[in-house]
């Protein structure tokens, strides 16, 4: 049952025990605020999705790309969006990723990514994305 | 792309190779309802109030830390000051006390305590007299516990005989801790306009019109600033401003969403952001480094004041809009001993204590870890002093000494403190006496700007 189907519920019962009965205008006014009521309940519980910014800069070379998708493939972090430059002659590729559904916490998935980086020669960063978006931004 | 390379490169660059970090989340305390007579009931009192809000403080800003990606260099409490959580008004009492509070930050994993402090400025009363007593014993046996007196304000004007006694205090210190450096110095400054929700220390403290317990945030970021203006180039006098203006925004933007991350998972109210640039003496995390890449061949020719100046006032405009509070001191800090560039203009002889205390006036606070002679008598130490408050009060600016009179060592020499606090170059003090004047005693008074309604 879903959030309208319970408040739906909720207003039949309400007015299976109303005596006299109430008008149809009534019923549907009921209805409508605790809709909206639920719904406003719904936006609060919903955990809102930070997303994460991981930066990877180092040498280029082959398998690199695949080698971070890798490690947040397998841990089923999503990868939002993604975009590679050169900086300074240094590659740098950086991907806004999705941890909510994570098998791991945030501190491991940084450490995961900080391993793979070492054996890629690369460095790595890992931040949610509140600096990026604020930084900037008025 | 939701963001931009630009964007996400830069904030990679601020903490990776421009020295960006938060310089201190300090969390302000109210002792108010710890007083008691018996110095030992108000000491585990105080233990408990402090261990109450802060035990929790270190664990989640390093949590905060990892989430944004960025450092915070240190966490630290600030209390009321404590002439004003009334005990037995004796020496030892407050000994007492200070020993507990640092056994305190010594157990949660804090590196500094402020709040030891007299708020002086118009007269002393039995506790005041008795703090001030006991500070050369509390700066020389405990590590974490710094100590503060505002001897003047623009309202009230400036205390002559706190400021003689403060002189004796820190030449006593200098002496109790001669085996290092005389490092007890360096745990104490004299204010006058004293502010009330500085978290940096030695003179942070938690005012009394402050709530029980608040978060402020100060920054660091003279790198960020020093790079800013060296991408710049040549550039006129205006758009230099204009360079620092952003700059600081964005430092200011960082202290801010870490203040307001930490106070909301910790459940206290945010209080402020700290904009001042605070150098470390690592290089490239220079104030006087800036002052040269603005143009100065070194810190102390002529052209130090205007462009410190410049660079304080564009700091503060850039910060303004970044948070939503701002407080502290916020400027720009001139520690000689914790700057790289300032370290060496001053041993070189090319900053003189006087051109420093030109530079005070237009920075945020004053003579900061300035070395001079272990034999310089008090009375100049106080004319010292002197000086610099009078420049707060007749300015309405917030103005300081935080001075050390290495024990032993002569003008030339270098006293090394380590850490943060770097290494303070031995400089030479004009040793005309003011005594006669010093010893008038009394109360400076009240500047006629003080009359404002």
């Amino acid at each position: 049952m879903n959030r309208k189907e319970i408040a739906l519920e909720v207003a039949s019962i309400l007015v299976k025990h109303l005596v006299p009965p109430p008008s149809e205008e009534v019923i549907e006014k009921i209805a409508a605020e605790l809709i909206l009521l639920v719904e406003k309940a719904g936006e609060l519980e919903k955990p809102a999705s930070r997303l994460a910014v991981c930066t990877v800069i180092g040498r280029n070379h082959s398998g690199i790309v695949h080698a971070f998708s890798e490690v947040l493939a397998e841990n089923n972090v999503d990868i939002v969006d993604i975009n590679q430059t050169i900086v300074h002659g240094n590659f740098a590729m950086m991907m806004v990723i999705d941890p909510t559904n994570s098998k791991v916490d945030f501190q491991s998935l940084k450490s995961l990514l900080k391993e793979r980086g070492q054996r890629e020669n690369v460095g790595v960063f890992l931040q949610y994305e509140d600096l990026m978006r604020e930084l900037n931004r008025i | 792309m939701s963001y931009t390379r630009r964007e996400i490169l830069e904030v990679i660059r601020m903490s990776e190779t421009e020295h960006f970090d938060v310089r201190t989340v300090t969390i302000g305390i109210s002792l108010l309802d710890c007083s008691d007579p018996n110095p030992k009931i108000c000491a585990q009192k105080i233990y408990s109030k402090i261990s109450k809000y802060a035990h929790s403080l270190p664990e989640i800003v390093n949590e905060v830390a990892d989430d944004l990606g960025i450092r915070v260099a240190n966490k630290r409490i600030a209390l009321t000051p404590l002439s004003l959580v009334a005990t037995n008004p004796q020496p030892e009492s407050y000994l007492e006390i200070a020993k507990e509070i640092d056994r305190c930050a010594s157990d949660m994993g804090f590196d500094y305590v402020g709040g030891f402090s007299a708020l002086v400025e118009a007269g002393f009363t039995a506790q005041e007299t008795a703090l001030i007593e006991s500070i050369p014993s509390v700066l020389s046996q405990t590590i974490r516990v710094c100590s503060s007196i505002n001897a003047g304000t623009t309202k009230l004007g400036l205390n002559f005989d706190a400021i003689a006694k403060v002189a004796k205090i820190i030449k006593d210190t200098a002496y109790l801790t001669r085996d290092k450096g005389s490092i007890g110095c360096a745990k104490f400054v004299v204010f006058a306009n004293a502010v009330e929700n500085n978290p940096f220390i030695a003179g942070a403290f938690h005012g009394v019109g402050n709530p029980e317990v608040l978060i402020n945030v100060g920054l660091s970021g003279p790198g960020v600033v020093l790079d800013a203006i060296k991408r710049a180039g040549n550039c006129s006098i205006r758009e230099l401003s204009e360079v620092i203006k952003r700059a600081s925004y964005k430092v200011t933007r960082v202290g801010e969403i870490v203040g307001r991350e930490v106070a909301r998972r910790i459940n206290v109210p945010f209080g402020i952001v700290d904009i001042s640039l605070a150098p470390t003496p690592e290089l490239g995390d220079s104030v006087g480094e800036v002052l040269m890449a603005m143009g100065i061949d070194t810190p102390g020719g002529t052209g130090t004041t205007a462009a410190l100046a410049l660079l304080t006032d564009a700091v503060k405009k850039g910060g303004v809009m970044a948070t939503s509070a701002v407080g502290g001191l916020s400027g720009a800090f001139i520690p000689v001993s914790e700057d790289s560039a300032m370290i060496k203009a001053a041993a070189s002889g090319d900053l003189s204590l006087e051109k420093l205390e030109a530079m005070t006036a237009v920075c945020s606070v004053g003579l900061d870890m300035v070395a001079i002679p272990g034999d310089t008598p008090y009375e100049i130490i106080a004319g010292f002093i002197a000086d610099e408050l009078s420049i707060g009060i007749i300015n309405n600016k917030t103005t300081a000494v935080r001075v050390i009179p290495a024990y032993g060592k002569k003008a030339g020499e270098i006293v090394s403190f380590g850490g943060l606090l770097g290494d303070a170059p031995v400089q030479e003090i004009r040793t005309i006496s003011p005594g006669r004047f010093i010893s008038r005693g009394g109360q400076f008074p009240p500047p006629i700007i003080s009359l404002r309604n």
